[in-house]
């Protein structure tokens, strides 16, 4: 052979040899695809006893010196493609193209200021963009990580890291998606644990601990922000900046240091209720009702099915047409029980889960055309005012240890029965949005809670001066002692969350003058008693007190001056650490009782704006009373020159007038965000109708006529109110008068009735008549 | 959309077939025409004449003459309310429903829809009074008939115009009482959606079967009353 041909015979070999690796390569890739989407047909969910990976996908050694907590990425990846699942639902809020029917937005609240902002990533209709609030995917995981199942904005790009140093990613590493929330069948998992290590910023050792894999100890947010996993524990500081750290629980390990999941395919009900728990607020546990399919025995998951991708099917008309998964159809309600798509075509499979077909019987067609099924089967029933609701993600609920984390705030109402995307009237959640903004042009922009705090200096803080008296008085009272404030008709105390919580005195009068005092079991005695400091027989333990409590006032950070007791025309203050009694100068001698010496001023411990305002909120739930909203517009409009501030809340835009009085009027920005609910579903005896027409049809039926006054942070009585009709679009006049015609209804049918047999009759008569002359029996025959 | 169809193929055929028995009975040059297209070109320039001749006559004025010179405000005081309660109700409930049902996506809703149903029952009892009362006057006479294939020949079943508004009128009656029937029993617990569907078709064809009757009893009143 020719060198030449060599050299050919050579690279063809060569060409082949490459060509038939790349072969294997792609077929070895398209098996090992096939295996991790192809199920094998078995129904069992196969023991997960696997080795765990880190974050740097090495393997895990619980026993080893300071190992790293597991990653979801490289330990659950290797079978189930993690990108793709990262797509999913749950985790691709910020990526999603398409994000259907509105949910239930993140609520943002800050009772301090008076915020409550829906927020989401899916720009669903009232919801503000975290990126136009200036919030960053940091910001987002430390203010709603507690209810993320990690991923999404609690995993960001590099890119998004990168673009934000000021966050502090390198610290508390990246949430990757925790399967274990949800597919976790131990007891162990617990969502409190991950609120807990995400409100610590332990965020890439949050599904360890929440997971029950290990115990998580040491506080990521009190690391310096240089702090990187690779730095190891702080050998210096034990107590407070102790470096995040895991403690396998190894009875869980095999001794080749696999790890025993007890996991469900599909995730328990306890999971997702974890998140997406809601009962009305103030009901007791155990008269709370779960959803009829709950308790039929199905899982929320028997329903909210996904694939690997995560898209999980959320159960509305019209869901198949706009993901693509034609499956979706036969999984909402009329998929199930009817065996009907959207159009009313019956091309889905019908009585999946042994769904039943309903009768609705003696239902006018008109229902079905107008309403959706939730409608009469879901939520609460119409009641006068709607039912005031708390969900887990808004009102912080399923988070248990010391601290109270469930809120009241934001207040969230439903059945509000509104037109959907559709045109169909279907019962949505609703909550008011309420926050401070900048006029740009008709729009109100909202400003960011930090700066309006900032801006407002300490009209926001009646509370917090109160309280930090309260607390500061209360390091020098008996056991049986707790300081406390008397204003009006209210006795405030401090509470563990360094506040105060008020107490109404039945007996007590409005206009009752303030003073301090101490509450000794059911008597309050004032904090200074009257006794004459001249007097030569004065009890000495009353100066021993004072002192006690002017070092204790001392404590109080910003006070206005130095702590003084002003009793009669003397004046007790602490000079040189010692008690010094001093004659009053002559323009103090017509106060009383604790207080501060500014500039020769005596100025009370709290003062008239504080008094006013914590009694005006007192035994409310409001936070703002207009005094403030007005004196904090002024401030910001004083930082703000030339632009136009506002605040918004129950339904009402707030803003000042060229007077300086605080005007309101309906905006657009002041609407409420709603979103539909389809849970909890009634049993069919409880669905509205079940009774009649008139369930709903009547003159003053609470699903027309019941009347939502707007809510929200501010103490006022100029709030939005509009009627349940209103929301669906429809005439109240009209459905009065509709609803009234239903006493006339029974009679008319009688009417109705007894026409319809008389004309049927003749006409039967008459008929019978033409076929008897036809025939020729009715004529007159001869005798025969 | 097939309603809307049928309504008005119906709405023209009526129209159309009453107009051609008038210029069939009025015109004399009919009787000298032998062929169909000759017969159609004159029908249909007869009647766009007519037309035309109509629509010049037609203002409000006039037709508050028209109206003002029915014979129905000399009709005895509870013949006259019975009638003004019966034609009106049926105008109404035609009206409403047929425009609803052809113009309007949404179908009949609202006040007209209320309207629609008060004015359904005071239909069914003027309906039901007229029939008690007024029905022996539309009882006809036919002769007992015989087996033969004679029976299958129009021209020997003895169709008349008299005979076309009896029937005209039972079917009238017969469509009111399937109205009333249809309105009624989806109001009763007693039919599942599919039932309430089929009602809802029956109402309606039910209603158009009563449109095209009552067009042809006046169409053909009319024309016996115009005639000299």
């Amino acid at each position: 052979m020719s060198r030449a041909g060599r050299y050919a015979l050579g690279a063809l070999g060569l060409a082949l040899a490459v060509l038939s690796l790349a072969t294997a390569g792609s077929a070895a890739s398209a098996v090992q695809d096939a295996k991790h989407t192809v199920w094998d047909g078995n129904r069992t969910t196969p023991a997960h006893l696997i080795p765990l990976r880190d974050e740097n996908d090495e393997p895990i050694i619980p026993t080893e010196t300071d190992p790293l907590p597991y990653s979801a990425r490289f330990t659950c990846g290797p079978c189930h493609d993690y990108r793709t699942i990262q797509g999913g639902w749950h985790f691709g809020a910020m990526t999603a193209t398409k994000s259907g029917r509105p949910g239930e937005p993140w609520i943002r609240l800050d009772p301090k200021t008076g915020t409550i902002l829906p927020i989401s990533y899916r720009k669903w209709p009232g919801t503000f963009e975290p990126g136009a609030l200036g919030l960053t995917a940091w910001d987002f995981t430390a203010l709603f990580g507690r209810h993320l199942p990690g991923g999404g904005p609690a995993e960001p790009s590099d890119e998004e890291v990168l673009a934000y140093p000021e966050a502090r990613w390198n610290v508390s590493g990246r949430a990757e998606v925790n399967c274990l929330a949800c597919h976790n069948r131990s007891g162990r998992q617990d969502p409190s644990e991950w609120a807990k290590q995400v409100l610590r910023e332990n965020l890439r050792w949050a599904a360890t601990a929440a997971g029950g894999v290990g115990e998580v100890g040491g506080i990521a947010s009190r690391l310096k922000e240089t702090w990187d996993v690779y730095d190891g524990p702080n050998l210096d500081d034990h107590e407070w900046a102790v470096v995040p750290f895991v403690k396998y629980r190894t009875s869980d390990f095999d001794s080749k240091h696999r790890y025993f999941f007890d996991l469900n395919y599909q995730p328990s009900d306890d999971r997702c209720l974890a998140c997406h728990s809601v009962s009305p607020a103030g009901e007791a546990q155990w008269s709370a009702e779960a959803d009829v399919h709950s308790t039929s025995g199905l899982k929320c998951a028997d329903c909210h099915r996904n694939d690997l991708g995560h898209g999980i099917v959320r159960g509305y008309e019209g869901e198949a047409a706009e993901t693509g998964n034609r499956t979706a159809g036969s999984f909402t309600c009329r998929g199930c029980h009817l065996g009907e798509n959207e159009a009313g075509e019956k091309s889905v499979v019908p009585g999946r889960l042994g769904a039943p077909y309903p009768k609705h019987t003696g239902l006018p067609l008109v229902h079905f055309k107008r309403l959706a099924c939730t409608v009469c089967h879901s939520g609460p029933k119409p009641k006068e005012g709607f039912t005031r609701v708390r969900t887990s993600r808004a009102n912080r609920l399923g988070i248990y240890g010391v601290a109270t984390w469930a809120t009241d705030l934001p207040a969230v109402i439903e059945p509000v029965y509104a037109k959907d995307a559709g045109h169909k009237i279907s019962p949505h959640r609703l909550v008011w949005p309420a926050f401070w903004a900048k006029m740009s042009g008709k729009e109100a922009v909202p400003l960011k809670p930090e700066d309006v705090e900032a801006a407002a200096g300490g009209i926001f803080k009646p509370e917090e001066r109160i309280a930090q008296t309260l607390i500061a008085l209360s390091q020098v009272m008996a056991e049986d002692e707790v300081p406390v404030l008397i204003a009006g008709k209210f006795v405030f105390a401090p509470n563990v969350d360094a506040g105060i919580d008020s107490a109404e005195r039945p007996a007590a009068k409005a206009d009752t003058p303030a003073f301090w005092g101490i509450r000794k079991g059911a008597d309050v005695l004032p904090l200074v008693p009257e006794f004459d400091p001249a007097a030569a027989d004065k009890d000495p333990a009353i100066e021993a007190r004072f002192m006690e409590f002017l070092q204790a006032l001392g404590t109080v950070a910003g006070a206005p001056g130095r702590p003084v007791i002003a009793v009669k025309k003397t004046l007790y203050q602490l000079v040189d650490g010692s008690l010094d009694m001093s004659e009053a100068p002559a323009e103090l001698a017509e106060s009383s009782g604790p207080g501060w010496l500014a500039e020769g001023k005596f100025l009370p411990l709290a003062s008239d704006f504080d008094l006013r305002t914590v009694t005006a909120k007192a035994g409310t739930e409001q936070t703002l009373t207009e005094e403030q909203v007005a004196l904090v517009l002024g401030a910001l409009a004083n930082l703000g020159k030339g632009s136009d501030f506002a605040y918004i809340s129950g339904g009402r835009m707030f803003r000042l007038g060229k007077d300086g009085r605080l005007a309101a009027k309906s905006d657009a920005a002041a609407k409420p965000v709603t979103w539909p609910l389809a849970h909890n579903v009634r049993p069919a005896q409880q669905s509205l109708g079940w009774n009649g027409c008139t369930d709903c049809h009547s003159g003053g039926s609470d699903f027309f006529f019941t009347r939502l006054r707007g809510t929200g942070p501010l103490l006022t009585a100029n709030v939005e109110k509009r009627s349940a009709a209103s929301f669906m679009g429809l005439g109240g006049l009209f459905q009065r008068f509709f609803g009234l015609s239903f006493i006339t209804r029974p009679l008319f049918k009688v009417v109705l009735a007894v026409c319809a047999f008389v004309i049927g009759s003749l006409v039967f008569v008459a008929g019978l008549l033409l076929l008897g002359r036809l025939a020729g029996f009715l004529e007159k025959r001869p005798e025969p | 959309m097939m309603f809307t169809i049928i309504v008005f193929l119906s709405v023209i055929g009526v129209v159309a077939g009453l107009a051609f028995h008038r210029f069939w009975t009025t015109r004399e040059e009919t009787g000298a025409t032998v062929l169909y297209a000759e017969l159609f070109k004159k029908y249909a320039v007869w009647i766009a004449l007519g037309a035309r001749r109509s629509i010049r006559k037609a203002s409000p004025k006039n037709w508050w003459q028209y109206i003002k010179a029915l014979p129905l405000w000399h009709l005895p005081v509870l013949e006259k309310w019975l009638s003004i309660g019966f034609y009106g109700s049926f105008a109404y409930l035609a009206a409403s429903g047929f425009l609803f049902a052809i113009f309007v996506p949404r179908g009949l809703y609202g006040f007209p829809l209320v309207g629609h149903v008060m004015a359904g029952g005071l239909f069914a009892a003027c309906l039901a009074i007229i029939v008690i009362f007024k029905g022996r006057d539309f009882i006809s006479v036919p002769k007992p008939v015989n087996l033969s294939l004679a029976l299958l020949d129009p021209r020997k079943m003895g169709i008349t115009a008299a005979r076309v508004k009896l029937a005209a009128f039972w079917l009238f009656v017969l469509a009111g009482f399937l109205l009333a029937l249809t309105a009624l029993l989806p109001m009763m617990p007693l039919l599942r959606t599919a039932g309430q569907k089929f009602m809802f078709e029956f109402h309606r064809y039910s209603a158009l079967a009563s449109l095209v009757a009552a067009m042809v009893f006046v169409g053909l009143e009319l024309f016996e009353s115009d005639r000299p």
